[in-house]
């Protein structure tokens, strides 16, 4: 009886803090140029200035009160690095890596300007500051540019609340070492076309039988095409889609 | 779930014990049984993102043998823009989704596991708004968001001997991505069909396009039905009447209604034929 009313208690009190279910994504960029890798920043108070460079990208997932923010850094403004993988509780943060987890205050992530910002979208209760949707433009204490974020909002947040699950047990090392694994995996540059190797295959349509000889470079020239988040978010300005939308939106912001 | 892993796993190791040495002395009844647990264990092997999108780049490359890509990088882009601004709706963070044009006069659209999605010239010539392409892309990255070729890949013969994820290399995952092809060309299921189209209708209109896109769209496949470059896309997918009905009850049932068509915009990068 005693444990049931404890059990009671501990369920009770993250229940008060909880909020939204909510998954979205950042892309980040600061004012500046990349020039033969390597990012040229500049000074601007204009939001508006077209000299930015997208530097990374920021994945949300959030159960208030417990979030996780996987970090991508971008090399070239096209490509984006393997994950960083920050997990929270409210104002509490750890940096997860396949062997455990560190305090985000005793890693070195703690001192990237650009992480903080990234981790500051989320309140103390582990909340979403800000818009769902659109262009949020951060300044400095002097009153430039600092960073400049496009976000979108995923329609319906459908993840597992294991990865919000904080490494320290050898369950949840696993799956976040697993996380780490499938997403790096897929956008990993070393990645090639697996079927290079394939000859002439025969593919049944509805005319018959056809041959066919796989064509891998078509598809790593698709996979290097890419429009950006900020020629993405004008398009949705100019179609008045997306977060631009002139439909009436019910409460929470989506249609 | 750790249960189901566990039962299956017993199953799998019950089935391989049987199975080889054994197999003529067991009663056809019990062999039944244990190929029937056998093919349970099969369709419950999971297929992670990452190898979901490695064989989902081998299909795209058969598309892509079967049809040029096209090198058109205004159309190019265009279409990424739309397909991104439905795709942006889609509960599928683990997904980059990439669009292209084929150049055949043939009217479809293919949607690769992992995010590679297609579009042809000939379905590009019929679509007369932007709502219309939103609506068809949002169909296909429905097929990429329900994992509809990969299940059709579970429950293959190709898994049949694939044991764990880790097995489906070389010429096993050749194997799997000839038949993914197949599937794609030859069309899915009725019912994965119907899936694609309703989330079709609800992407497009969560990105804030005129829900009726798809359904324009369906009506003029009825109109142009007996048309030679429509012949795959008709064996490969329900009929339009069929398929109308279901995104009118969608539409209908959700109280869909507003939205942008962007005809115009779709006109500066897709001209009329011979306009």
């Amino acid at each position: 009886m005693r444990r049931a009313v404890m059990l009671a208690a501990l369920l009770a009190a993250p229940a008060a803090a909880q909020g939204q279910r909510l998954q979205w994504s950042d892309a980040v960029y600061v004012p500046g140029r990349w020039q033969g890798g390597r990012l040229l920043r500049l000074a601007t108070t204009n939001p508006a200035t077209d000299t930015l460079a997208l530097v990374m990208r920021v994945d949300y997932f959030a159960n208030p009160p417990r979030w996780r923010a996987e970090v991508r850094r971008s090399p070239d403004g096209t490509a984006f690095g393997e994950p960083e993988v920050i997990i929270g509780s409210g104002a509490t943060a750890h940096v997860a890596t396949p062997l455990g987890a560190t305090p985000l205050e005793q890693h070195a992530l703690a001192r990237d300007s650009l992480v903080r910002a990234a981790l500051a979208v989320l309140d103390a209760q582990g909340r979403r500051q800000g818009p769902a949707s659109g262009r949020i433009v951060e300044r400095a204490s002097s009153g430039g540019v600092f960073r400049v974020a496009f976000r979108r909002t995923a329609r319906t947040a459908q993840f597992s609340d294991d990865l919000l699950i904080v490494p320290g047990s050898a369950p949840g090392r696993r799956l976040i070492a697993s996380g780490i694994r499938n997403v790096g995996d897929q956008r990993s540059a070393s990645v090639v076309a697996t079927a290079g190797a394939r000859g002439v295959d025969q593919v049944q349509t509805p005319r018959g039988a056809v041959a066919v000889r796989p064509d891998t470079l078509a598809i790593a020239r698709m996979e290097s095409f890419s429009v950006g988040p900020a020629r993405l978010e004008e398009f949705l300005r100019a179609g008045r889609l997306g977060p631009y939308g002139t439909r009436v939106q019910p409460e929470g912001g989506r249609p | 779930m750790r249960r189901t892993t566990a039962a299956a796993a017993t199953l799998v190791v019950l089935a391989t014990s049987f199975a080889v040495p054994g197999q003529a002395q067991i009663p056809g009844r019990l062999r039944r049984v244990l190929e029937g647990a056998g093919n349970v264990a099969r369709t419950l092997l999971p297929i992670s993102t990452s190898k979901e999108v490695e064989i989902g780049r081998g299909i795209a490359a058969t598309i892509a043998g079967r049809y040029p890509v096209s090198t058109d990088t205004a159309l190019t882009i265009y279409v990424n823009l739309v397909g991104l601004a439905v795709a942006g709706e889609a509960p599928r963070p683990d997904i980059d989704y990439r669009f292209a044009v084929l150049e055949t006069p043939d009217v479809n659209a293919f949607a690769a596991p992992g995010g590679y999605i297609f579009i042809t010239r000939g379905a590009l010539d019929l679509i007369e708004s932007e709502a219309e392409l939103a609506a068809v892309l949002a169909h296909e990255v429905g097929h990429v968001n329900r994992r509809h070729v990969i299940e059709q890949i579970r429950r293959s013969d190709a898994m049949r001997a694939v044991r764990s994820e880790t097995g489906l290399e070389g010429s096993q995952l050749d194997r799997v991505i000839g038949g993914g092809a197949n599937v794609l060309f030859m069309g899915l299921s009725r019912t994965d069909e119907a899936e694609a189209d309703s989330i079709g209708v609800e992407l497009a209109y969560a990105a804030g396009y005129d829900p009726g896109g798809l359904a324009a769209f369906v009506s003029r496949l009825e109109s142009h039905g007996a048309e030679n470059r429509l012949l795959e896309l008709r064996a490969s997918h329900p009929a339009p009447q069929l398929r109308l009905e279901t995104i009118q009850r969608v539409i209908r049932n959700r109280g869909f209604s507003g939205g942008e068509t962007l005809a115009d915009r779709l006109r500066n990068f897709v001209p009329r034929r011979g306009g």
